[in-house]
C-alpha cells in the first residue's frame, strides 16, 4: 500500500493552465470513480481550488501516477507533465498537512483552504477509505493546530482585510459604525462586503453617476447620491471608502474641514483604494483624520504576512511531528492484512502437511488424528506467535511498511498477490 | 510582615508588566488571564502590608509621606486591577504597574512611619480623605496613562508604521473610553477628597499650605478635563493631550513642593 499525490498548484502552474485544470463538485467525483474503477487506485480524493488540484490516492502497486496524470492531461488537452508534482508516503502525507496548515498557500496561512480541504473531503468520501479518511481528517486537525499554536494566520493578509484590521485600531468594535463610499465598482462593492460582515452600516453611496451609485445603495439598503450632495453628509459617517475610476483626486480639504468640525473631536478613517488615488494627501494632516491608501494597506498586509513568515519553522515543527503520528497509524493499518495473510499461508502449509502426514501414518482412530492435529496447530501458533507480535510492534513503532515488506518476501506473499491478481484476469 | 507584603507586592507589579510586555519581546499574545491573576497577587499582597501597617501603627497610619506613597502605588494598582478586568485589556499595564511599582519602593525608601496620631473621629475623617484623595489620582493617573497611550498609537497609526505597537496597543477608541471613565472617577474622587479635607482643616484648624496648593491645582486640572469630555465634548486627541499634559503638571509641581516643602515626613 502507497499513498500518492499528483498535483498542480500556484507554483507550478500559471493560473491559464490552473483554471483548465479545476474541477467541479460533480466532475471530480466522476473522475475519481474511473479512477478507482480502473484499478488503479483503492482509495481517491480530489482537492481543486483556485490554486491548486491535487489528486491523493492509495494505490499498492506504485502504478497510479500516470493514470493520474492521464486524467489531468485530459482535463486540460495537453500534456500535463510540465507542471505536475508527485509527493508519495510520507511527503504525500506532509503536503497535506501542509496545505490545510497553508503553509503550502499563495498568501501564506490563509485560513480558506482549510475548509476547502474539508469540502474536498467530505465530496470524495464515496471514493474514499480508511487510509485517506483517516489523512484528512487529521489534516483538519493540524491545519487547526498550527493556526492555533502559531502566528502563522495573524493579522490581515490581504488589502480588505487590512482596510478592516485598520478601522478596527481606530474605532475597536466596527459594529454600528456608518460609512460612506465613493464609487461604485466591483472593488468598491468587495473591500464594502468585508466592512460590512464586521457590522459596519453602508449609510451613503456616492457616485458620479447616480444610477450606479443607486445599484449599490439598494444592495446595501443606503442612500444613493451625486459627488456634489455627499460632502455635507460626511460629518455622519466614520468611515470613508474611495474607490473611484477617477483620473484626478475627488476628495479635497476643503470637503474634509467642515466635516470635521461638525464632527467634533470624533475620528475620520478615510480608505482610498482607488489608482489613482481619489484623496488629495494633505487631507491626512488634519486632526482626527486616518487616511490610508493603497500603498499604505498593502504595506500593513505584507507587515503581517512579513510575520507569519517567521512562525513556519514552527509549523512545519507541528507537521513533521503529526506526520510522524499518521505514518504510525497507516503502518499500523498496513499489518493487519499482512499478518492475517501470513498466518493463512502458513495454516495452508500446515494443513497439507498435516494431511500427507496422516496418509503415510495410515490406520489413527479419530481421537488419535485429532491429537495429531491439535499437535499441529500448537506448534505453529507457537512458532507464528513471536513474528505475529514483533510485526505488528515495528508496525506501531513506525517501522512497518519496511518490515512488512521484508515479510511478504521471505514468506512469498509478495508473488501470491501477484498470482491472485492475474488470475484476477 | 509588611515589609514582606509590600516587597512581595513590588514584585507582583514588575511581573505583570513583564508579562504584559512579552508581546514586544516574542511575538506571542499578552496572556491577559496571566496579567490580570500577577496582578490580582500584587494587589493581595499590598493590602496585607497596608492592613499590617494600620494594625502596627494605628489609625493614622496613612498620614506619612512614605504610608502615603505606599497607599497611592495600592489604589493605582487597584484602578489597574479593575480597568482590566472590564476590559480584558492589559497593554495599560505597561506604564501604570512599573508606576505602581516604583510609587511603592518610593514609599518604602521613605520609610513607613505615620505623620500624625489622631484618634477617634478625627483619625477617620483624616483617614477617609486620604483614601478619596489616592482614589482620585489612582484614577487621574489612569486617565493620564490611557491619554499617553492613546497619542503614542494615534502617532503610530497616523503615520502608518505598522510595529509592535500597532499590533498590540489596545484600539483608540478603547483608549479614549478609559480615559473618559477613568477622569470622570478621578474627579469625583479628588472632589469628595478635597471636600474632606477642607471639613478637616476647618474643625480642627490644621491648614497645609503646599498641600491645599497642590490638592486644588490637583483638583482644577482634573476638573477641566471630566468637565470639558462632559460638558464640551473633549474626546480623543484633545483629551489625551489634557490628560497626559495636566498629569504630568501636577506631578511636577507636587516634586517641585516635596523639593521645598517643611514638612519632610508628610505627603507635603
Amino acid at each position: 500500500m502507497s499513498l500518492l499525490v499528483v498535483g498542480v498548484n500556484h507554483r507550478t502552474a500559471p493560473i491559464e493552465i490552473r483554471e483548465k485544470i479545476c474541477f467541479g463538485k460533480a466532475d471530480a467525483r466522476q473522475a475519481l470513480r474511473d479512477l478507482r474503477e480502473s484499478g488503479a487506485a483503492s482509495e481517491a480524493v480530489m482537492l481543486s481550488t483556485c490554486n491548486r488540484t491535487e489528486i491523493y490516492v492509495v494505490d499498492r502497486d506504485d502504478e497510479s501516477i500516470a493514470p493520474v496524470r492521464d486524467l489531468l492531461s485530459s482535463r486540460l488537452g495537453e500534456d500535463v507533465s510540465a507542471y505536475t508534482y508527485v509527493h508519495r508516503d510520507r511527503d504525500a502525507v506532509r503536503h497535506l498537512y501542509s496545505v490545510s496548515s497553508g503553509i503550502d498557500s499563495m498568501i501564506l496561512g490563509e485560513a480558506q483552504i482549510h475548509g476547502q480541504v474539508r469540502d474536498a473531503w467530505e465530496d470524495s468520501r464515496e471514493e474514499s477509505g480508511a487510509a485517506l479518511n483517516r489523512l484528512f481528517q487529521s489534516s483538519l486537525l493540524v491545519g487547526s493546530r498550527v493556526r492555533e499554536e502559531t502566528g502563522i494566520g495573524r493579522g490581515a493578509a490581504s488589502v480588505s482585510s487590512a482596510a478592516v484590521q485598520l478601522s478596527k485600531k481606530i474605532f475597536g468594535s466596527l459594529s454600528g459604525r456608518r460609512a460612506m463610499v465613493l464609487g461604485a465598482g466591483d472593488v468598491a462593492a468587495i473591500a464594502l462586503e468585508c466592512l460590512r460582515k464586521e457590522g459596519v452600516r453602508v449609510a451613503i453611496v456616492a457616485n458620479r453617476t447616480y444610477e450606479r451609485a443607486q445599484a449599490l445603495a439598494v444592495e446595501h439598503q443606503a442612500v444613493a447620491m451625486h459627488y456634489d450632495e455627499c460632502w455635507t453628509n460626511l460629518h455622519s459617517v466614520d468611515i470613508l471608502l474611495c474607490s473611484t475610476a477617477s483620473p484626478r483626486t475627488i476628495v479635497e480639504i476643503g470637503h474634509v474641514a467642515p466635516a470635521l468640525e461638525a464632527r467634533g473631536d470624533r475620528p475620520l478613517c478615510i480608505l482610498d483604494i482607488a489608482l489613482p488615488r481619489d484623496v488629495e494627501a494633505n487631507v491626512g494632516e488634519l486632526d482626527n483624520v486616518f487616511l490610508y491608501d493603497l500603498d499604505d494597506l498593502k504595506a500593513a498586509a505584507a507587515a503581517n504576512l512579513e510575520r507569519r513568515s517567521e512562525d513556519v519553522p514552527a509549523a512545519e515543527k507541528i507537521v513533521g511531528s503529526e506526520v510522524d503520528k499518521y505514518w504510525q497509524w497507516l503502518s499500523g493499518l498496513a499489518a493487519v492484512p499482512v499478518v492475517t495473510e501470513f498466518r493463512a499461508h502458513m495454516d495452508r502449509l500446515r494443513a497439507d502437511e498435516l494431511a500427507s502426514a496422516l496418509r503415510k501414518i495410515g490406520g489413527l482412530n479419530e481421537q488419535q488424528a485429532e491429537g495429531i492435529e491439535h499437535f499441529s496447530r500448537a506448534l505453529m501458533n507457537k512458532f507464528l506467535h513471536e513474528p505475529s507480535v514483533r510485526l505488528k510492534s515495528a508496525a506501531a513503532n513506525g517501522r512497518g511498511l519496511g518490515v512488512i515488506d521484508v515479510a511478504r518476501y521471505l514468506f512469498a506473499m509478495d508473488g501470491e498477490t501477484k498470482k491472485e491478481k492475474d488470475g484476477e484476469g | 510582615m509588611m515589609v514582606i507584603a509590600q516587597f512581595a507586592a513590588i514584585t507582583f507589579y514588575i511581573a505583570a508588566a513583564g508579562l504584559a510586555a512579552m508581546p514586544f519581546a516574542r511575538r506571542v499574545k499578552a496572556p491577559v488571564k496571566a496579567v490580570i491573576l500577577v496582578l490580582a497577587g500584587g494587589v493581595l499582597s499590598h493590602g496585607i502590608g497596608l492592613v499590617s501597617l494600620a494594625l502596627e501603627s494605628g489609625s493614622g497610619s496613612l498620614t506619612g509621606l512614605g504610608p502615603a506613597l505606599s497607599f497611592a502605588g495600592f489604589v493605582l494598582a487597584v484602578a489597574l486591577l479593575l480597568v482590566e478586568v472590564f476590559a480584558r485589556e492589559v497593554s495599560l499595564t505597561l506604564i501604570a504597574a512599573p508606576l505602581a511599582a516604583l510609587v511603592t519602593i518610593a514609599g518604602n525608601i521613605t520609610g513607613l512611619h505615620p505623620f500624625l496620631d489622631p484618634q477617634g473621629t478625627q483619625a477617620f475623617w483624616l483617614v477617609s480623605h486620604i483614601v478619596l484623595s489616592f482614589v482620585g489620582m489612582a484614577a487621574y493617573a489612569t486617565a493620564a496613562a490611557a491619554g499617553t497611550m492613546y497619542l503614542i498609537a494615534r502617532h503610530e497609526l497616523k503615520s502608518a508604521r505598522f510595529g509592535a505597537i500597532y499590533r498590540f496597543f489596545p484600539p483608540l477608541d478603547t483608549l479614549d473610553r478609559v480615559n473618559h471613565v477613568a477622569s470622570v472617577a478621578g474627579f469625583l474622587g479628588l472632589t469628595t477628597g478635597l471636600a474632606l479635607a477642607g471639613a478637616y482643616s476647618i474643625t480642627y484648624h490644621k491648614i497645609v499650605v503646599p498641600q491645599l496648593v497642590w490638592g486644588l491645582g490637583a483638583w482644577v486640572c482634573i476638573g477641566a478635563l471630566a468637565l470639558g469630555r462632559l460638558l464640551r465634548g473633549w474626546q480623543a486627541r484633545r483629551a489625551a493631550i489634557v490628560s497626559t499634559l495636566t498629569f504630568a503638571s501636577v506631578m511636577a509641581v507636587y516634586i517641585v513642593f516635596r523639593v521645598v516643602a517643611f514638612n519632610r515626613g508628610q505627603f507635603l
